[in-house]
């Protein structure tokens, strides 16, 4: 080869030179040395021992070395030549080097088997580990000295067999020849990275971890980097020492006077970046526990200097969030804040019909560390009870084994009132006054569709009126009446422009109680039905038949139309049929005859009426005591909302802006909350105490028969000396206490000694 | 007259669902914490065993760490195991 070389050279066919060389290069390579290379690798595949096969790396490269040398010595030999005719073959020298090389990493690494890349993982892993060993072995930190027989920490073998010298010697060699050819970077590059992110990660875990109190980022800096540049250093030095070497005689400077240097540097950035995003990554994971502030400042700060670095400042705040979600929702906190969000995220992920009826929060105490908190009974409305119980079987699912007793009476309703002419928003009540105007609300109250039933036909002795609104006739002939002039023969009634300002609208429905009536709840058959069945009994319980009856179904099929009041009439059928017709055409004619029927008063009284409760049953139905009911109505007087009537009865105000002023003057006086204290008084603890006296006073007199005041009083401290709610007691205090027994003729005292009756 | 409810904050206090008031062993509430502790709840956490005696947990992990024999219910004497 050398010899062809010399002859072409003598030829002076240098151009022609270098594609010569190439070519054979090429095919040498392929044909032999990339397959004996390869071979040579994976010959060893069933040796386990990892020393022999760092051994068998390094003689694969030193083959490929050997094999490959004369090329690099007669490139170099064509190089020269060709440097020395003055680079007139444009390319130049440099470039067919490149090109040389170019080939040989194409060939050898076109399809890098992986075993390739593990065994120079492993290659550099266990060297690299060797050498932190070393070197960090300076601090004694980590290098364990076990008694014979430990393993070598760096090697991992049993120390008389450490390798590590060898291993150091071998990564010498190694770097060395890659570094001949140009394949470091190529080869190891991967592996070099891997492992260092190994290391970092590592590392971090093992110190920064569960640690905020301290800056890492200069430690990292200080200590690991250089450590780890150390080593770096040991791998891509000898390819600066070759480079070094081999361009040092042929073109210097072209190169650069440090490649090492720069290699190093680029390196040190690399880490430093992967530091960075190591680092964030591992505070992003732990960022919840870092906020406990002052202490955990360090890591704060070094957390903000790393994420200037790295751009992740989306992934932190998405982490963030859902650490707070799924943290802070965790059913290990016992806190009601947290049940109440849960609970509330729990009820928004099931679907509307599911839905609770009604918004529940809740303050959830822990029984034995409040104060013994007053106990009243109050029924609350069906839905806020539905709710609470919800609640509570939520809370339960929540809790294994624990139980909710809801306090009825403590909390806060934030409601708005509607009003017909005016809304009431906001307003923060207790929770009786919110079931005090739930009650006003309440369309459903069983009697009330009775009673207004009763009215309309007459029964009711209270109600004419609207019996008598009844007998006005259809609500059209109503409308035409009430406009302004009420007195009016209907048949001089006009309509309205049909451009009429429909202002008027409001007046004539307030002024058609039936109707109105019927809007509030919602439909005519519940009336229907209701007066069915009034009728039914009726007729069945009397055996006179009543006419006027009649009377009523025909009235009412003026009202509600004739269709749905069939069925009545049916029933009436039954029992007659000749005279209705008779006395049907009297009731009309008499109706036409008889003003007073028609005048009649256009406010809402009447509603009112049937809307509204008496103190008496309002208490009844919250199960409360009439007085807390009446302390706490008062709000909704003040609001001008309630009003009471004659006879206690209190009903709702719907349009009453006027005279709200002249009730709120009344009002005021009876306003209320001055002693609502939710928690028992200080003398109701103090009877609750002496009870407790009381129950071992009696045990110790059974037990003793007969005590002085004094011995009761050492007893008592000797054994009721724990416990929330007992304090010293006084012994003039129990002097009084037992005197009051005495009175009571629980106690009997003779000559200063007590005993029991 | 309409009423809207915006919001309904209750208050409502939790208890243990426990066949006693107080645990056999600290003679503390359940609904309280063992002496070792400051805050009831999940903090002070009640178990069950399968003899169904309950306790507060740390104190019966104390009573079952100084036994040295066997393992029981310091209250039946059964062996003590806890119930799932």
């Amino acid at each position: 080869l050398s010899d062809s070389l010399a002859l072409l050279c003598s030829h002076g066919l240098g151009r022609l030179l270098g594609v010569w060389l190439l070519e054979t290069l090429q095919v040498r390579l392929s044909s032999s040395v990339v397959p004996e290379f390869w071979s040579g690798l994976r010959q060893p595949e069933n040796e386990l021992e990892e020393r022999d096969r760092a051994g068998v790396l390094l003689a694969a490269f030193r083959t490929l070395l050997d094999r490959l040398e004369p090329f690099l010595g007669l490139e170099k030999l064509g190089l020269w030549q060709e440097a020395g005719r003055g680079g007139l073959n444009g390319p130049g020298p440099r470039a067919l080097q490149d090109r040389a090389f170019t080939t040989i990493r194409a060939l050898l690494l076109f399809s890098p088997p992986a075993v390739l890349q593990e065994r120079v993982l492993e290659f550099y892993s266990r060297t690299f580990s060797v050498y932190m060993n070393r070197e960090g072995g300076e601090d004694g930190s980590e290098a364990p000295e076990g008694p014979d027989g430990a393993a070598c920490p760096g090697c991992a073998v049993p120390a008389p067999r450490c390798w590590c010298q060898e291993a150091l010697e071998q990564l010498q060699d190694l770097s060395l020849i890659r570094a001949r050819l140009q394949l470091l970077e190529w080869v190891s590059s991967e592996a070099v990275t891997s492992i260092l992110h190994r290391l970092i990660e590592q590392r971090m875990e093992q110190h920064c971890r569960g640690e905020y109190e301290r800056s890492f980022l200069l430690e990292f800096q200080e200590q690991w980097l250089e450590l780890v540049l150390g080593w770096l250093g040991k791998v891509f030095a000898s390819e600066g020492d070759g480079d070094a070497a081999e361009t040092a005689p042929s073109a210097p400077g072209v190169h650069g006077s440090k490649p090492g240097g720069s290699v190093l540097k680029q390196w040190r950035c690399h880490m430093h970046q992967f530091f960075c995003r190591i680092y964030v990554n591992m505070r992003i994971e732990e960022l919840f526990s870092i906020i406990r502030f002052p202490e955990s400042k360090p890591a704060i700060e070094d957390l903000k200097f790393c994420l200037e670095r790295t751009n992740q400042r989306q992934q932190l705040l998405s982490s963030l969030k859902s650490a707070f979600e799924s943290r802070l929702l965790h059913p290990d906190m016992a806190d009601s804040r947290r049940i109440n969000s849960h609970i509330r995220e729990e009820e928004s992920k099931q679907s509307e019909e599911e839905q609770p009826p009604l918004a529940l929060s809740a303050i959830i105490l822990s029984s034995e560390f409040w104060p013994t908190l007053k106990e009243e009974k109050l029924e609350l409305p069906a839905v806020v009870c539905q709710a609470m119980e919800a609640y509570t079987r939520r809370y339960e699912k929540l809790k294994a084994m624990r139980t909710l007793s809801w306090k009825p009476h403590l909390g806060s309703v934030t409601l708005d009132v509607e009003l017909e002419d005016r809304t009431l928003t906001n307003l923060t009540v207790s929770p009786i006054q919110a079931a005090i105007i739930l009650h006003f609300q309440e369309k459903t109250r069983e009697d009330t569709v009775r009673q207004i039933v009763a009215g309309l036909t007459g029964d009711a002795e209270a109600c004419n009126d609207l019996a008598s609104e009844l007998s006005r006739g259809d609500p059209v002939t109503l409308e035409m009446q009430d406009s302004d002039d009420e007195g009016n023969d209907p048949e001089d009634w006009t309509p309205d422009p049909t451009d009429a300002v429909p202002k008027l609208g409001s007046k004539r429905r307030s002024s058609d109680i039936i109707s109105l009536l019927v809007s509030i709840y919602g439909s005519k058959d519940i009336f229907i039905d209701e007066y069915r069945g009034v009728l039914a009994e009726r007729l069945l319980h009397q055996l006179n038949y009543n006419t006027a009856e009649i009377r009523n179904v025909e009235l009412l099929k003026l009202r509600f139309g004739e269709s749905h009041m069939h069925y009545c009439e049916v029933m009436l059928k039954v029992h007659t049929s000749d005279i209705l017709t008779v006395y049907i055409s009297a009731i009309k004619a008499l109706r036409e005859l008889d003003p007073s029927m028609v005048i009649l008063q256009v406010a809402c009284q009447p509603i009112r009426k049937y809307l509204s409760w008496t103190l008496e049953e309002l208490s009844v139905k919250l199960g409360a005591p009439k007085e807390l009911v009446h302390r706490k109505l008062a709000v909704w007087q003040q609001h001008g909302v309630l009003r009471e009537e004659a006879a206690g009865r209190y009903s709702v105000l719907e349009t009453g802006s006027s005279r709200e002023k002249v009730d709120r003057g009344v009002m005021l006086i009876d306003s209320d909350e001055e002693r609502d204290s939710n928690t028992t008084t200080q003398s109701e603890q103090r009877e609750e105490k002496l009870q407790l006296f009381w129950a071992y006073i009696q045990a110790m007199l059974t037990n003793l028969d007969s005590m002085t005041l004094e011995r009761i009083h050492s007893m008592l401290r000797l054994f009721v000396a724990t416990g929330p709610v007992v304090t010293e007691m006084d012994i003039n205090e129990l002097d009084a206490f037992l005197q009051r027994k005495v009175r009571e003729h629980q106690l009997i005292v003779s000559t200063g000694i007590y005993r029991l009756p | 007259m309409k009423v809207k409810i915006w919001q309904w904050s209750g208050v409502a206090s939790w208890s243990w669902v426990a066949n006693d008031d107080n645990c056999g062993i600290c003679r503390m509430p359940f609904n309280g914490c063992c002496p070792d502790c400051k805050v009831p709840g999940d903090d002070c956490p009640l178990v069950w065993g399968q003899c169904s005696h309950c306790f507060h947990m740390h104190c019966i992990l104390k009573w079952l760490n100084s036994q040295q024999v066997q393992q029981q219910c310091p209250m039946c004497r059964q062996e003590w195991k806890f119930k799932e």
